[in-house]
């Protein structure tokens, strides 16, 4: 596999759109992402749930449900294109050069195999080692994730763990082939702050070890904040912002990134009973034609001319916004 | 029997008998070790902890689901073994943690929503329509999503699902179990400002147990803090999530990330013998961890007694040790 692919990303999306059919017509479920990641950084996606998040990680993983469809401009790992490649070399590279942890455990985790098992045959399939060498690697992962006897654990099935620690399982089995490229859906929601921070510390390690590249969905703009590199905002299918953390989070450019810092609960600062910011208005659907910016509905500052599609704009260090406001309307009232 | 809280637990503890091998023997895991809290009516109780130390087991055993190994639950008084299923589901209503396999996968959105209504022969039909209608509208669903099946739903939109059955019935105690981790902050701050006015409205009870624990002080006036199958510490949120007694709730709060760019990951405070409900440690189950144990926390399991400010902790550190600590 060559290195040598213009971009220098370990990741390329360019252009990722995925149709659903639904009864009431086609749901554009992403449309027309761009995203891309360096080897050892870490790239967030947040945005409002059910905004196609987890759909744009499947698409990557070409693990979306059989009834989607996926158009991309390029969807290339290490330079390789994952569309023209056949389904033996994308499930070779699946687990190996690139692993997901999914959403929701109960999908990966299949509830009649011990953890144990699942844990050594991604090692042993993809022709890692032998099952003894398998087997010590689970045992390293699960520890560096945090579960106590770990090798007693290994005969458990899913449903004796508790919602956290099969999240941990799930990572672990992320980890088993060391891949180049880690997509982590909401890896840590289930988990306390300090295991949290335990394994945000762990995959920073891996990261500088093996020049991992992450790709992290999450809701918690905290662990975006302490880690992301870059962050791209989802909203209603679509990429509305992305760029530098620092910038996106001091400077952003989309109202509903405004938003969304607006709505974050700070810890020390709640009162019992106190209500929080919220985004008023309901994400548009996305069945049928759409047109212009999604968020206009809901947006304050919304103008004639955002009825009209949005190009892209671009600023400093490959900040990317959808939005026709000049500079300075957004910054914090206060 | 007015006198009585809407939720008493006196000293529950829950054993589960695991395999530990192919050919090992089987051994006991404990997952609550020995827990009493009470709730009233109207109010709410944060219950924040690591992960595996036995939140979700004792939702389990509050809602019924599951039967204490030793100890009593009680339920407006009465045992909630002794109550009958219905009448025990207008009482109590979960919201899981999990927006997935809590919801029926063949169930469209409205049948998921009415059917506990159906199941009680609340109302006509109508009724019940109207009624699904109002709930998915609380709860930030369109109309279009009714007809929808879970599969259909993003995680956050099957969330908001289970928070509407859930309250359909207008339960007195509500058991919610992470039920805003699925959700974005902006969809979070509606359900959580919902959950709010239904309380004041309905004068709902909150058990709510949280990995978030600013969310757990916006909606709970008193937080118990967990570890290994015990409360270790127990106050006012304030009190306990801005000055904690209690080592473990120290390095939680340490651990937490505020969402500031210019700042990296904080330093892990915790050593990493992570614990192990086969095998609780003699003494305080935190003391392998603590970096203040001294010989008693090893000997000696500290009870939950009440400090200076109105806490509860069990810790056997001095107030000036742990003062000169910080
Ligand atoms: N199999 C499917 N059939 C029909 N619609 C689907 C399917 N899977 C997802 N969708 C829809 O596609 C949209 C995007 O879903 P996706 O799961 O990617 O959201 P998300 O951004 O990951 O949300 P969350 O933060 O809640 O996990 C949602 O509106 C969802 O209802
Ligand atoms: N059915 C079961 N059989 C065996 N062990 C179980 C069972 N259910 C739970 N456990 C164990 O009990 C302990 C407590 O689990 P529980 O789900 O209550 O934790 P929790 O505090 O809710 O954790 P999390 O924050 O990760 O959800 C864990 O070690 C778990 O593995
Ligand atoms: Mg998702
Ligand atoms: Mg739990």
């Amino acid at each position: 596999m060559s290195g040598a692919h213009k971009s220098g990303a370990l990741l390329e999306v360019s252009g990722l759109s995925v149709d659903i059919p639904t009864e009431a017509g086609v749901l554009h479920a992403v449309r027309d992402v761009s995203l891309a990641v360096r080897r050892g950084e870490t790239l967030c996606v947040v945005g409002e749930s059910g905004c196609g998040k987890s759909l744009t990680s499947l698409a990557i993983m070409g693990l979306l449900p059989p009834s989607a469809q996926r158009r991309a401009h390029r969807l290339a790992l290490a330079g390789e294109d994952l569309q023209a490649a056949p389904a033996r070399r994308l499930r070779a590279l699946r687990g190996d050069r690139m692993a997901m942890i999914f959403q929701d455990p109960m999908t990966c985790l299949n509830p009649a195999w011990t953890i144990g098992n699942q844990l050594e045959e991604i090692f042993t399939w993809h022709g890692k080692g032998n099952r003894r060498a398998a087997h010590d690697r689970a045992v390293a992962l699960l520890e560096r994730v945090g579960m106590a006897n770990a090798a007693g654990r290994l005969s458990q099935y899913p449903h004796q763990l508790s919602g956290g620690l099969r999240q941990r399982v799930m990572i672990a089995m992320a980890l088993m082939c060391s891949p180049d490229l880690v997509l982590a859906d909401e890896p840590t929601t289930a988990l306390d702050a300090t295991i949290q921070l335990g394994i945000l510390q762990l995959l920073a390690e891996l990261q500088a070890e093996l020049h991992m590249g992450l790709m992290l969905v999450t809701h918690d703009l905290g662990v975006v904040a302490r880690i992301a590199d870059r962050v791209a905002v989802m909203y209603a299918g679509e990429v509305v912002e992305e760029g530098p953390a620092r910038t996106v989070f001091t400077a952003p450019r989309h109202p509903y990134t405004r938003g969304l810092i607006d709505c974050i609960p700070q810890p020390d600062r709640m009162v019992p009973g106190q209500r929080l910011g919220t985004i008023p208005g309901m994400v548009p659907s996305l069945v049928g034609e759409v047109q212009g910016c999604a968020f206009r509905t809901r947006c304050a500052f919304a103008r004639p001319e955002c009825a009209a599609d949005v190009a892209p704009r671009h600023g400093p260090d490959a900040h990317m916004w959808r939005c026709v406001l000049p500079p300075g309307m957004l910054e914090r009232a206060a | 029997m007015s006198a009585a809280p809407l939720l008493e637990l006196r000293d529950v503890r829950r054993r589960y008998s695991v395999s530990s091998g192919l050919f090992a023997p089987r051994r006991t895991l404990t997952a609550v070790a020995g827990v009493s809290l009470r709730l009233g009516a109207g109010e709410a109780l944060g219950l924040v902890g690591e992960s595996g130390c036995g939140k979700s087991t004792l939702a389990r055993l509050v809602l019924g689901l599951e039967a204490p190994s030793e100890g009593e639950v009680l339920v407006a008084g009465r045992p909630i073994a002794a109550l009958h299923r219905l009448e025990r589901s207008r009482l109590v209503q979960p919201v899981f943690q999990d927006p997935y396999s809590s919801l029926n996968p063949r169930r469209s959105i409205a049948e998921i929503v009415t059917q506990p209504l159906a199941v009680h022969g609340i109302g006509t039909p109508a009724e019940r329509r109207d009624k699904v209608e109002e709930m998915l509208g609380l709860v930030g669903l369109a109309p279009r999503h009714a007809g929808a099946l879970p599969a259909q739903l993003s995680g956050g939109q099957r969330q908001r699902v289970a928070i509407a059955r859930a309250l359909v019935l207008r339960p007195a105690l509500v058991v919610c179990d992470e039920p805003t981790s699925a959700l974005d902050v902006s969809v979070q701050a509606q359900i959580l400002n919902l959950l709010l006015d239904l309380r004041d409205r309905l004068n709902l009870s909150y058990l709510f147990i949280s990995h978030n624990l600013a969310v757990v002080q916006m909606l709970a006036a008193r937080v118990a803090v967990m570890y290994l199958g015990r409360v270790v510490e127990e106050g006012a949120g304030r009190q306990v999530l801005t000055e904690p007694t209690h080592p473990y709730t120290r390095a939680l709060l340490a651990s937490v990330l505020t969402p500031d760019p210019m700042q990296g990951l904080p330093a892990m405070r915790l050593g990493t013998a992570f614990p192990d409900p086969l095998d609780i440690p003699p003494g305080c189950a935190f003391n392998p961890r603590c970096s203040f144990a001294f010989d008693r926390c090893r000997a000696e399991a500290p009870a939950l007694v009440q400090r200076e400010g109105g806490t509860l902790a069990a810790c056997h550190l001095s107030a000036e040790v742990r003062v000169a600590a910080l």
